[in-house]
């Protein structure tokens, strides 16, 4: 029986099995010219692979990984209210690793949601370019010290405020567009000589910090309640003010949500 | 499997899917819509994929299905758009082929080329490695339909492609 040309594309297409595979197997091997044709079977197979392989090296677009990431999320919150004993659950102490988990999902989802209602609620951009004139008009690093230091969320070292405590840890574990808290990341971005700075507003306080040899330095702050006059100031007013001002601090864009995980992992160490 | 399980090979298997997308249309901005159509048709249906059944060639179903809706919807509109305004639609797809072209190559150009259904056999077979069987399963056709279509499909990319291939 002879091999057909069906046969060889089954046989190279793994196919075939047993008697049949050894039939054409031992066909392939007595004559040089069915080996030849199955050369170039594979090397179509080959030059396809390789033509399209490069589309699976892309970096996936973030869309995709957050609508699944928010899908996974939404049916935990859905597991959580369906698991019945509540008691059960308070005894059973979560381990950090699925909190951390439960974050990050939520994270997404927020941030899922969050894109969906951008333009109506005009959130601080990810992305540099705009508000970048009204820098000018700012007067940064006001608020030196006498506000803060003392209440255990900024120290001084050698001449500079650093942040601790709350604040401190708050820098050091908190991602952009974490969950609402004292302590809000608005922006992550590296400077010139690759130190990691955020921009954070927590309330009393807004700034600017890095991290220089294990200590967030605050490179900038602002009063971020009552201004002298009294009035508050504008919602999000000192957030553009600092985001303005961390934009021409950067070298580059802003980190990424999964930049900015790795970071974290790292210690912010540059 | 655990919504999270599912979730996590769902992602895993997005470089993969993309490529499929981009095969199957041929078009990078197509394809992603594509994806983005496919994962969310995936995760609102994930009830239904059985556990212990392969999810690629699940999802990989879903995308194809998507797909050959899109382009029954494509052609039911340029049908109204070409007696419309006959001739525009065309110039505008063939330079839009053109550049793409470009992007995959050679073999993306020979790829083009196919008909469809033959494009679509050689991209499950020959680059996914799936099975005889599981192609044939993902397409919705006999055995003996998908190995035609595979073997007409890899006569033409071999004489397309000559002495590359």
């Amino acid at each position: 029986m002879s091999v057909t040309t069906e046969d060889l594309m089954a046989f190279a297409d793994g196919e075939l099995s047993g008697a049949e595979a050894d039939r054409v197997a031992d066909a392939i091997a007595a004559d040089p010219e069915l080996a030849a044709r199955l050369d170039s079977e594979r090397r179509l197979r080959a030059v396809l692979r390789g033509a399209l392989e490069p589309i699976t090296r892309e970096p996936v677009p973030e869309s995709l990984t957050l609508m699944i990431a928010a899908a996974a999320a939404e049916e935990t919150e859905q597991d959580m209210i369906d698991t019945p004993p509540a008691s059960a659950r308070k005894s059973a102490s979560p381990g950090p690793p699925a909190r951390i988990l439960d974050f990050s999902a939520a994270r997404a989802q927020r941030q899922a949601k969050a894109r969906a209602a951008k333009e109506a609620s005009q959130p601080l951009p990810r992305r540099w370019g705009t508000g970048a004139a009204i820098a000018a008009s700012l007067v940064l690093g006001l608020m030196v010290g006498t506000q803060f230091t003392g209440t255990g969320a900024v120290s001084e070292k050698d001449g500079a405020l650093v942040a601790s405590g709350a604040l401190a840890r708050g820098l050091d574990t908190q991602l952009a567009s974490s969950e609402p808290g004292a302590l809000r990341i608005l922006s992550s971005f590296r400077r010139q000589g690759g130190d990691y700075c955020r921009v954070y507003d927590g309330g009393t306080n807004s700034g600017i910090a890095c991290k220089q040899n294990g200590d967030w330095v605050l490179e900038r702050t602002l009063a971020g309640g009552k201004r002298e006059t009294g009035e508050y100031r504008q919602a999000g007013s000192a957030a553009s003010e600092l985001m303005a001002a961390a934009q021409e601090m950067a070298a580059g864009e802003p980190l990424d949500a999964a930049q900015e995980r790795a970071a974290r992992v790292d210690g912010w160490r540059k | 499997m655990s919504n999270n399980r599912f979730c996590e090979e769902l992602t895993a298997l997005l470089p993969r899917l993309r490529r499929f997308a981009r095969g199957l249309t041929h078009d990078a901005a197509d394809a992603d819509d594509l994806c983005q159509q496919t994962v969310e048709r995936a995760l609102k249906s994930r009830q239904q994929w059985q556990d212990g059944t392969r999810l690629d060639a699940w999802v990989y179903r879903i995308m194809r299905n998507q797909w050959i809706d899109e382009v029954r919807a494509r052609t039911r509109r340029s049908q109204t758009f070409a007696l419309e305004e006959e001739g525009v639609n065309v110039g505008n797809a063939g330079d839009r082929d053109a550049e793409n072209l470009v992007e995959l190559g050679n073999v993306g150009r020979a790829l083009t080329r196919l008909p469809d259904e033959q494009r679509e056999a050689v991209m499950l077979v020959l680059v996914e490695g799936f099975s005889y069987k599981e192609a044939a399963e993902i397409i919705g056709v006999p055995q003996g339909t998908l190995t035609s279509r595979l073997g007409r499909g890899r006569e033409a990319l071999m004489r397309e492609l000559g002495e590359t291939a």
